[in-house]
């Protein structure tokens, strides 16, 4: 296949991205070879469970591990390698370019600090804007994130305000440097579901407005349904599936992915429904075996799954799935029966002659 | 609503546990008071399981923990097979408190760390010993096979394992004592997605081959009605609609439900996405609204919703409540 000509560059593009830890324990590997891209204007959004990965990965991009955390792999954006600036020291580009919101707004705001210092500290930091400008400025950046009587608001106190309104402060923040690229880390996963659906429309706004591109990390399938242009699926430290929204949800060839979708209560499902659980729980991300680590908890693991780690096919960019016997594929059918006429999966799984998985 | 109103209270032989015009309150300093709880009924039959749903701040884990007396009652009352427990103290309350169990949403924190799993989940046993008749070693065992806890790691203590394993571990405990009622205050919303499904399958599993009633109090509306019922929507201590869960997903008639609905990722098919756009600001608990608690938020209220509480009115003849003004119109269905 040829890249076509005309294809922009992507903003960021990620290589080969690997992150351990050393613990008393051993080295965790956090992150195993992650590699994307991501074009100006789009939103991707990375989706795994605690331990996948996710937060590491967006934490590596931002500059933001400890200085125990064991790095390598290419991070580029827009021509610049970000590791090297990360290395260089330098103080313009992180929270400039590239900005974060993070989870919970009350353990990122300064509980002694009143919002609209805490917005204009930035501006007067990163561009030089005197003290009454940069309130000015607070004032004018709570409006466009949608702050009621913003006036009074760049007076108030963090604990002052609800977790929605505390969260819309962050992200006027995160908006201060106009940046290119905006990570959200479960920007939504401490609010309330009417409080959510205010948030992420925000954030889609701001997107389409500004021309920004987002990297949206969730552990909800639905915020990433309903929210990513393209998709980035991460299991014990590995993309293990990337797509389109569209495709991923509805023609996935990773039996994780399908696992996961089928595992989740729908609002549409009839009463009663009964769930189809993925058997197990997470991998060990110390000492993990050269194997597919979902294989032990997957209904179509076969010996090869047990032999060394699948690689994440096709190009990037395109639909990329890191399986040796994919969902929906004749390989993938061929695995399921065998399985199913054994009782039993390579791995160990006892699998039900028929019917669905777990 | 956000009403009063009884016209949801069954009259049925079956009802196992009956709330009455319950009040919470909790005092918030300088004379003031947190309006927790205001004034809600519901019930419970026996087998059934009711889901609580609504956002934080809504009263739901309120409600909960004043059923089984973990928070005092201010008025109100909870009568479970006939007896009014909102004036039970001291050894009548302690009787019949391993009739009414609880799981909580943090399987790790409500687990002793420093004992063993088979020492946490033996604690009431060894505790009712007497009362509850004979127990043993096997029963333990029994237990912890039942939630799918390998009975050779009994000996392991809570942070050996995983939130999901905890969880289970949760379940045997509260299963231990042979409860007929079991209250779920967000039992899965700690958990990984891959792990919820497990033990909301178990839930259920537990529940017929123990059964159980179940009072399940969620804020995730997809698990809620995978599990419930009937169901119960609540919005700043009051109740706002109550029936059936099919009938209430499928036709939903308060304006708070719908915005529930429609604010989810995936929105519900039987509402429109802007019905989801109210305002983020939740009023305050101490100073709650007059009329109905809901209409700062309301995009249908009226002066009459200002001043006037509505108070629940049966849709049709059909196992569906609303205590609004305003109600969605939904076509008068009879059963």
């Amino acid at each position: 296949m040829v890249e076509q000509a005309s294809a922009p560059a992507p903003l960021l593009s990620v290589r080969d991205l690997h992150v351990r830890f050393p613990t008393e324990r051993g080295a965790v590997n956090a992150v195993n070879g992650v590699s994307f891209d991501l074009y100006e204007g789009k939103t991707l959004a990375i989706v795994g469970e605690s331990g996948s990965g996710k937060s590491v990965t967006a934490k590596t991009l931002m500059n933001l591990l400890p200085r125990t955390a064991q790095v390598s792999g290419e991070v580029t954006y827009d021509g610049q390698d970000v590791r090297a600036l990360a290395a260089a020291g330098t103080k313009h580009f992180f929270g400039v370019q590239m900005t974060m919101v993070f989870q919970d707004p009350m353990t990122s705001l300064n509980p002694v600090k009143r919002v609209g210092e805490q917005i204009a500290e930035t501006l007067r930091y990163h561009l030089g804007r005197s003290r009454s400008e940069a309130l000015e400025e607070a004032e004018e950046l709570l409006e466009v994130v949608g702050m009621p009587e913003p006036a009074r608001r760049v007076s108030q106190y963090p604990h002052e305000l609800s977790g929605g309104l505390r969260q819309r402060v962050v992200i006027a923040m995160a908006l201060a440097c106009q940046p290119r690229l905006l990570i959200a880390d479960e920007p939504t996963t401490a609010v309330d579901v009417t409080v959510q659906k205010h948030l992420l429309d925000l954030l889609d706004r701001l997107r389409r407005d500004r021309g920004m591109s987002m990297i949206l990390i969730t552990h909800d399938l639905g915020v990433a349904h309903g929210r990513a242009d393209d998709v980035a699926v991460m299991y014990a430290g590995r993309v293990v599936e990337t797509a389109d929204a569209r495709t991923l949800f509805f023609d996935m060839r990773h039996p994780y992915t399908e696992a996961l979708l089928r595992s989740i209560p729908r609002i549409d499902d009839p009463v009663h429904h009964r769930l189809d659980p993925i058997p197990g729980r997470p991998p060990e991300l110390i000492d993990p075996p050269e194997a597919c680590a979902f294989a032990p908890r997957c209904i179509y693991a076969q010996g090869d799954c047990l032999g060394g780690v699948p690689e994440l096919s096709g190009l990037v960019g395109l639909h990329r799935f890191a399986c040796l016997h994919p969902t929906g594929t004749e390989r993938g059918m061929a695995a399921m029966s065998a399985n199913r006429a054994a009782g039993v999966t390579a791995a160990g799984l006892p699998v039900a002659d028929s019917g669905g998985g777990g | 609503m956000a009403g009063t109103g009884h016209a949801q209270l069954r009259d049925r032989d079956d009802v196992l546990l009956r709330i009455k015009d319950l009040v919470v309150q909790f005092p918030a300093g300088r004379r003031r008071v947190v309006h927790a709880v205001s004034e809600v009924s519901f019930d419970v039959a026996e087998g059934e399981t009711l889901g609580i749903v609504g956002e934080s701040g809504c009263g739901k884990s309120t409600v909960a923990r004043a059923i089984i007396r973990l928070v005092d009652i201010t008025a109100g009352e909870v009568v479970y097979e006939g007896r009014d427990l909102a004036g039970l103290e001291g050894e009548d309350l302690r009787k019949v408190r391993p009739r009414l169990q609880m799981i909580f949403q943090d399987p790790i924190s409500s687990l002793n760390p420093r004992r063993r799993v088979r020492d946490v989940i033996a604690e009431g046993l060894a505790v009712w010993g007497d009362d509850i008749g004979s127990w043993s070693r096997d029963r333990i065992d029994e237990l912890m096979d039942a939630v799918g806890v390998e009975a050779r790691y009994g000996a392991r203590r809570p942070h050996e394992f995983s939130g999901g394993q905890c969880q289970r571990i949760g379940i045997a405990r509260a299963l231990a004592l042979d409860p007929k009622v079991l209250i779920c205050d967000e039992p899965v919303s700690a958990l990984d997605v891959s792990i919820q499904a497990q033990i909301l399958n178990l839930l259920k599993d537990m529940k017929r081959r123990y059964g159980l009633t179940v009072l399940f109090i969620s804020h995730d509306l997809s698990v809620v009605k995978n599990v419930s019922d009937r169901i119960v929507v609540m919005y700043l201590g009051k109740v706002c609609e109550i029936g059936s869960t099919a009938e209430i997903y499928s036709h939903p008639a308060h304006p708070y439900t719908r915005a529930l609905l429609a604010s989810i990722p995936e929105p519900a098919p039987t509402v429109d996405a802007e019905e989801g756009d109210i305002g983020d600001e939740l009023p305050s608990a101490t100073d709650p609204p007059s009329g109905c608690r809901f209409h700062t938020r309301c995009p249908r209220a009226t002066d009459v919703c200002r001043d006037v509480e509505p108070v629940t009115e049966q849709i049709g003849d059909i196992d569906h409540f609303v205590a609004c003004h305003h109600p969605v119109a939904v076509e008068v269905r009879t059963g």
